[in-house]
């Protein structure tokens, strides 16, 4: 019994391993938020805004993997007129969603970096604040997006019973 | 009288155990799914007999739509040529990838092709919604079934894309046999996904539904 538990569990193949990834960048990209918000705290706020990128980046990373994975998945997937359309919204808001959070962690990345690029250039001290409130309401309202995806997800596989090719 | 106790005790247990280990495999070997050697042995189809007979089945279609889509030509009906066009090239690609399955399964992909019964063009588009029917709601769901117990992903694979494309198939044939006078005029555009067949009259997505082919990959039918 003991043996057996400390075994590593059979790897799923690539068009099955959907459910294993698709779970990291919901999660990270969910937290991120919050460490750009604590990143307005003065003197400590540097390092959860960096804290921030870094999530941001491997939850955009888990994205990229978990569309790629999702597509492969999909091909064994029967089409019944009830799941295609969930399906395809699923696909669709997901390609979606993986491009916004690539685009917003290269702005959050420009307006962590860039002030230190603009050396000899003096910004009016408000404006990185706005920028940073700006960016947060724009993450948010894309974090809501990237709930709907989980969401169409779980219905596929709670409401559907769609089911990815699993290892045993 | 305490070893005889004990005796007792450990006969019971033992016969206990003898029961369940015995029913236990018992249920095993009953709810095993068949290994396709057996069900060969037993005359039972097995995923490569299906992707035999789907590869049969594909290719005969494609050679009766070809000639489903010339007598719609004589008759004046220039749309349904293009949908039959465009199925045949889906029934193509599908054979093509029934065959490739067939091939790495040890198997040659042969056909028995019979000569198309040709109708009238109402008469084709009915037989043709026919047999998609048929294949879409009992044909493919056979045999991805089967496929499944038999853990094979690449004829799963086959069997899926192939369902999904003969689901819009009998879609269009159902479209166009409802509304024939109006699908006379010209030609009219389809598209196939060179990948898995999937057929369309308007592409409204960046990646085909099915296979994510992106979408500049159709090709044009009509």
């Amino acid at each position: 019994m003991l043996a057996s538990a400390l075994l590593p569990p059979p790897l799923p193949p690539w068009d099955g391993i959907h459910p294993l990834i698709v779970h990291f960048p919901i999660a990270l990209l969910l937290a991120a938020p919050l460490f750009v918000l604590l990143g307005f705290l003065p003197k400590v706020g540097r390092g959860f805004a960096l804290a921030g990128l870094v999530l941001m980046a491997l939850g955009t990373i888990g994205a990229y993997v978990a569309v790629e994975t999702g597509e492969a998945g999909a091909e064994l997937v029967t089409r019944t007129p009830e799941i295609a359309p969930v399906l395809q919204q699923h696909q669709n808001l997901a390609d979606a969603v993986r491009v916004l959070f690539t685009i917003l962690t290269v702005v959050w990345a420009v307006l962590l970096f860039g002030p230190a690029l603009l050396k000899n250039k003096k910004l009016p001290p408000a404006v990185p604040v706005v920028a940073k409130t700006v960016f947060l309401v724009g993450y948010l309202l894309c974090a809501v997006l990237l709930a709907n995806v989980g969401h169409l997800g779980g219905r596929l596989v709670h409401e559907y019973g769609v089911q990815a090719w699993f290892a045993k | 009288m305490r070893t005889s106790k004990r005796a007792r005790v450990l006969a019971g247990t033992g016969m206990f155990l003898a029961v369940v280990l015995s029913a236990a495999v018992g249920l095993g070997q009953e709810t095993r799914p068949a290994r396709p050697e057996e069900k060969k042995e037993a005359g039972m189809a097995t995923t490569l007999d299906n992707l035999m007979t789907a590869y049969n089945g594909e290719s005969n279609a494609h050679a009766r739509y070809v000639e489903f889509a010339k007598k719609a030509d004589e008759e004046g009906y220039g749309q349904v040529a293009s949908l039959f066009r465009a199925a045949a090239r889906a029934e193509e690609i599908h054979a093509k990838t029934h065959g490739d399955v067939i091939k790495k399964l040890g198997g040659t992909p042969k056909a028995d092709l019979k000569k198309p019964e040709v109708q009238s063009t109402r008469e084709n588009l009915a037989a043709a919604l026919q047999g998609e029917t048929y294949e879409r709601d009992t044909m493919y769901p056979d045999f991805m079934k089967q496929a499944k117990a038999e853990k094979n992903k690449d004829a799963m694979r086959a069997f899926n894309h192939a369902l999904s494309a003969e689901t819009e198939h009998a879609k269009l044939y159902k479209e166009a046999l409802d509304n024939l006078a109006s699908w006379k005029a010209g030609k009219k555009d389809f598209y196939v996904c060179p990948v898995c067949g999937y057929t369309v009259a308007k592409i409204d997505f960046e990646k085909c539904p099915v296979c994510s082919a992106p979408k500049d990959k159709y090709e044009k039918i009509n």
